[in-house]
């Protein structure tokens, strides 16, 4: 009996601060509004109470409370939304939102926000256009002001390890053949790699590996694309002269470059595991400092093994790209200019659950400010960044560890990810809107052996490495259709099957002993998917998207 | 029978005395209704070409068409095919090393042996599948434990990827289940074993039976009912074989055995926007499972053994 | 079965070989167990970023508390603990009385509805009308953004009733009886006599329910997302671990041995912190189940 009232009463309690732990957390700050967002990426969450955010708040009269996606079943996440009704204030908008009435339309209420009215020209505008008339999102990336300063290349490449160029004299690397030849060059010399964590031991050096986990197998399949001289179209190539769709799964060169890794992987150069790797496990080979090249993504290895490769940095371990194609005679186009790549699939909107929409749209246009935008990416002058003399705007080494130190970039910044931004110069024409496009900061911020390297071949950034382009036409990127497609258009049924195929084959394709034959089987297998009709699929998109 | 017998019993004198206990079934019947069979409605969806905008009660209906679609896609049969596999394999091996676990750690003498054992074997239960998948992965890997000790006792002259040949995938996947679940599983049935009369055993042993004799005739008869109404219960649920280590294990070369109907509703139904799909996916398993319950309930009946209802 | 001399020494030795035989395969057991969960230990242990390059078995190589500071640091986290220490309790409480009250009525001998009320329980483990139409249900009844939706939907589970209704069918039914006879009605019965018997099993039914109430978190995600006074801990933590990524850690925060985070050595530290009172809490419920816990179906 004595137990049973003790229970109970450590249950009333129990139950008591549940009730009053509610009401207090309910109570706050009423003058500055809050809103909230939901996006369906995973990121990290910042502070509750985080210096910046409040800054910005007193600046602007509100914050936001972001909300990122959370483990495997995220996808359930959004229908959860859908199939309630019951938004966040913001969310990032796409058809299937808009389709379920869930977005309101942001060109009805922009004539007194100048910043969103006018942060694209109207005929870019025009394409975010829905088949109502009206604007339901705002494009939060992409968006470029003035001169963009090209120097971060976050997309694809054939990265190698600068001590694999050194070695061999920072010869000029252009082809797949040369790229291979020199690893395997370099692998027969050096066959291991000191071990920078225990003296006198060393680790066996991996010369080649490709990241294929899950959806993040494009890396194995679109090679091809580039190394024909094509930009990052995705899922088709667009030849601009003719203005057809191609597709590069099974050019000549498709074929070439899978048979050379097949070749590789039997002469042991390609990772024996690169396809039952997981991406924890890939990027734990890559912080290692074993893996001598990869074609990879840059923003997929770059966040999480620069900090290891760093320590690394006297045996050359920090990897930059190279202009690679499959003939000298193919001009590449692995990195086009940013502001090409505007997708017009996707954008922050606000839900119709918002009950404050003006105050809403106030807030997206306050954090178009250039005074927000730089408080959103420099951060608090003095303090995050300093001010040489002629106004150019430059980090110490202790403000850029700061920077790098999780917790403090916790408490203390407050970028708003998600939300829209103008890349480019500010308006004084000297800096960029964030550290990691300024010149001069970017690289005094490299690791010493990519600075040595980069300056060796007469170049200051990742971009003069590969050389930059214009976007090749109104149509770019054709990914944002392909995208789009989901089961209920023939095209969308054939393109899930067709990566079906290309899963299950490529990494055949390149283990086998037998290539032609196992060649001979997926191309069978592939055409089985009727791949013409997504690519027919394509082309319309592409004469619609060339339409005035 | 039954229903004849229960008839006769049915008088106003019984209901009035039952009257408690018929307020009670009556509260919680109305709970089941709500919490449920309420959300039954939802499958209607599967008969729908199901829009949110639109809501349950102005999509327009399609008929079969969802069903037709699943059963004319060859990958969803490979996906019940795959589900089936792993589903009776795992049900089997799970079940098998629950029993045997429990039997063998009943024969261990030391208390302090027993319970350490049983407190460290469902340790594995609290680990959440992307820890084991990620534990997993480490060990069959090229470089893991498993290849470095094949190796060493020179069953193999070079590592083997596990992960690259499909027919190591679904006794991959029934061992991790053994590994977590095994000791947690071995709860119920440890706790029958300790139930089971001791004067039982002392007569066995006053018979002479020997170890094996005693297990043979008084500790498996003994858990018997729970070993049948447990793969009663459990004869239902093969058709949720898993999602989430299928998932987290798989890759494109074993995709055709790894797949399996919760990974294909997320694929084809939830990621495209398309909840018919789905919802006719699971009204197919929620049929399958109801039609094997049923009639494994029906066999345990004839042969006189536990049942479910 | 062997009943002469010569057989029982055969016995004897064979027994030993068994024992050896037994002994042999639960250190296997315990070491192919136990490693695993070490392994973890062990890295949540060691820094983030040397962790990457593999090689921990049992013990740190670079000790540091980080993963725990990082994972104890967060935002909500005793928010979430609060509720889910509430959750657990109130919703193994809830769980536990209803299950009890049906097992009670289904293993009543001469209950009119016996029969369809178990089988309509036993449907419902096998069939549910899928997400929308249960999220939808829940806003309706104002679950949705409720400290209510954790602990009233799910309440009574099939399983734990037939766990439940099979001990009770074990209790002697002269003691129902006598108490009839002494002018006991079905509450009294219930509350006075049955109850108490049944001991062990709700103490092994308020383990299940227990062990799933502080495991959930998908729950919180789903109905309860904007109201972030209402998250539960398991929630938070599924939260760090899809959003830490390993921010550019400099070097220079790893000479100083500061520590360094990634999302494994995070992941391990939350696993290892969610076991802990589980594990804490299963020894003391443990005693209970020596005194039997059984399923069973039912047999005329």
């Amino acid at each position: 009996m004595k137990k049973k009232t003790v229970t109970g009463i450590v249950l009333s309690v129990a139950a008591l601060s549940v009730f009053l732990s509610v009401k207090t957390a309910g109570s706050r700050d009423t003058k500055i509004k809050e809103f909230t967002a939901f996006f369906d990426v995973s990121e990290n969450e910042i502070d509750e109470y985080n210096e910046i955010m409040e800054l910005i708040a007193q600046k602007t009269g509100a914050r936001c409370r972001e909300q990122w996606l959370v483990g495997k079943s995220s996808e359930e996440a959004i229908d959860g939304y859908i199939a309630s009704g019951e938004y966040t204030d913001f969310i990032s908008g796409d058809v299937a939102l808009y389709e379920a009435g869930a977005l309101i339309p942001i060109d009805l209420y922009w004539d007194d926000y100048p910043n969103i009215k006018n942060f694209m020209p109207a005929e870019r505008w025009d394409r975010f256009r829905q088949p109502d008339g009206h604007i339901y999102w705002i494009p939060q990336f992409d968006v470029v002001s003035g001169k963009s300063k090209e120097l971060l290349h976050e997309g694809e490449a054939f990265w190698i390890q600068t001590r694999v160029l050194k070695w061999a004299g920072y010869p000029r690397i252009r082809t797949v053949d040369e790229y291979f030849d020199l690893l395997e060059a370099y692998v027969a010399e050096n066959p291991v790699m000191e071990d920078p964590f225990h003296e006198g031991q060393t680790l066996e050096n991996i010369p080649f590996t490709i990241l294929c986990d899950d959806w993040r197998y494009f890396c194995l399949e679109n090679p091809p694309q580039f190394l024909d001289g094509y930009p990052n179209d995705g899922s088709c190539i667009v030849d601009a002269g003719t203005q057809t769709v191609k597709d590069y799964n099974i050019t000549p060169t498709a074929r070439r470059y899978f048979k050379k890794l097949n070749e590789e992987y039997h002469k042991g150069i390609v990772d024996r595991e690169f396809y039952t790797q997981n991406y924890q496990e890939y990027l734990q080979k890559l912080s290692s400092g074993r893996v001598l090249g990869m074609v990879d993504q840059w923003w997929q290895f770059a966040y999480v093994v620069n900090g290891s490769l760093e320590i690394m940095s006297d045996q050359g371990c920090g990897y930059v790209p190279l202009p690679i194609t499959i003939d000298q005679s193919v001009r590449n186009q692995w990195h086009v200019k940013r502001g090409a790549e505007l997708s017009a699939a996707d954008g922050i909107s606000i839900t119709v659950s918002c009950e404050d929409i003006e105050g809403a749209m106030k807030f997206i246009n306050d954090l178009l400010d250039e005074e927000i935008i730089k408080l959103r990416y420099w951060g608090i002058e003095g303090t995050d960044y300093e001010v040489y003399e002629n106004g150019v705007y430059y980090r110490t080494d202790e403000q850029r560890n700061a920077v790098r130190n999780p917790e403090y970039s916790r408490a203390h910044f407050c970028v708003y990810p998600y939300f829209p931004r103008i890349e480019g110069m500010l308006s004084d024409g000297l800096n960029a809107f964030a550290p990691e496009y300024q010149p001069g900061e970017f690289f005094d911020a490299l690791v010493p052996d990519v600075k040595e390297c980069l300056t060796a071949y007469g170049c200051r950034n990742y971009v003069e490495m590969l050389g930059t382009n214009e976007a090749p036409g109104p149509w770019y990127p054709m990914y944002s259709y392909s995208d789009m497609l989901t089961t209920d258009s023939e095209a969308g049924r054939v393109w899930e099957q067709m990566n079906s195929v290309k899963r299950e084959f490529l990494p055949k394709v390149v283990m086998t002993d037998d290539f032609d034959a196992m060649w001979a089987q997926y191309m069978e297998r592939y055409t089985a998917c009727r791949p013409e009709i997504f690519f027919a699929e394509m082309q319309q998109e592409l004469e619609r998207r060339l339409q005035p | 029978m039954a229903s004849q017998e229960k008839k006769k019993n049915i008088t106003w004198k019984e209901i009035k005395k039952q009257k408690v206990l018929i307020i009670w079934s009556l509260v919680l019947v109305i709970y089941g209704v709500i919490f449920y069979y309420l959300p039954l409605a939802g499958w209607a969806m599967a008969f729908q070409d199901y829009k949110p905008k639109n809501g349950l009660f102005h999509s327009a209906f399609v008929g079969m068409d969802k069903f037709k679609q699943l059963f004319s896609d060859a990958s969803f049969i490979r996906v019940i095919r795959n589900t089936l596999g792993m589903g009776v394999i795992n049900l089997i091996v799970t079940f098998v090393m629950a029993i045997l676990f429990a039997i063998l750690l009943n024969e261990v003498k030391s208390n302090g042996g027993k319970k350490t054992v049983q407190t460290i074997s469902y340790l594995p239960h609290f680990l959440s599948w992307i820890i084991v998948t990620g534990i997993l992965h480490d060990a069959l890997s090229s470089t893991g434990i498993i290849n470095e000790l094949l190796l060493k006792f020179h069953i193999l002259d070079q590592p083997l990827n596990f992960f690259a040949h499909p027919k190591f995938f679904w006794p991959i996947v029934a061992f991790a289940n053994v590994w977590k679940e095994t000791g947690w599983n071995a709860i119920i049935y440890l706790s029958a074993i300790t139930a089971i009369d001791p004067s039982l055993y002392e007569a066995a042993n006053m018979d002479g039976a020997g170890r094996w004799a005693r297990i043979r005739y008084v500790t498996l008869p003994g858990i018997k009912p729970t070993i049948m109404i447990l793969l009663l219960m459990n004869v239902g649920n093969v058709l949720n074989a898993g999602f989430e280590i299928q998932y987290l294990l798989g890759n494109g070369l074993v995709q055709s055995v790894s797949q399996t109907i919760d990974i294909y509703v997320l694929k084809w139904g939830i990621s495209q926007n398309d909840f018919s799909i789905g919802t006719a996916a699971g009204i197919f398993k929620s049929f399958v499972s109801i039609v094997l319950i049923v009639i494994a309930n029906q066999i345990a009946k004839k042969n006189g053994e536990e049942r479910l209802f | 079965m062997e009943k002469n001399k010569s057989g029982k020494i055969k016995t004897s030795v064979w027994d030993k070989v068994f024992v050896v035989c037994n002994t042999l395969f639960m250190v296997a057991f315990v070491i192919i167990t136990l490693y695993p969960v070490l392994n973890t230990l062990a890295i949540s242990l060691n820094d983030g970023t040397d962790a990457l390059r593999g090689g921990i078995y049992l013990w740190p190589r670079k000790w540091t508390f980080k993963n725990y500071i990082t994972v104890l640091q967060k935002d909500n986290l005793i928010t979430g603990a609060y509720i889910t220490v509430a959750r657990t309790i109130i919703g193994t409480l809830l769980a536990l009385v209803a299950n009890a009250i049906l097992a009670f009525i289904v293993s009543r001998k001469n209950f009119i509805f016996k029969r369809s009320l178990s089988l309509f329980w036993v449907v419902t483990m096998y069939v549910n009308g899928g997400m929308i139409p249960t999220f939808l249900l829940y806003k309706n009844l104002h679950l949705t953004n409720s400290f209510w939706v954790y602990v009233v939907p799910g309440m009574v589970s099939a399983f734990n009733m037939l766990v439940i209704r099979t001990y009770m069918a074990g209790i002697p039914d002269s003691l129902e009886e006598s108490a009839q006879l002494d002018g006991a009605g079905y509450t009294t019965i219930f509350v006075k006599i049955i109850s108490p018997l049944c001991k062990p099993v709700y103490a092994t039914v308020a383990l299940f329910v227990a062990v799933g109430q502080w495991n959930s978190w998908f729950d919180a995600m789903l109905y309860n997302r904007m109201s972030s006074h209402l998250t539960t801990l398991q929630y938070e933590l599924m939260k760090l671990l899809s959003s830490v990524t390993n921010q550019g850690t400099s070097a220079e925060a790893m000479k100083n041995a500061a520590g360094t985070v990634t999302p494994t050595s995070v992941r391990a530290a939350a696993t290892v912190l969610t076991m802990l009172p589980i594990i804490c809490l299963y020894p003391f419920l443990q005693r209970y189940f020596v005194t039997g816990l059984t399923i069973g179906g039912v047999k005329e």
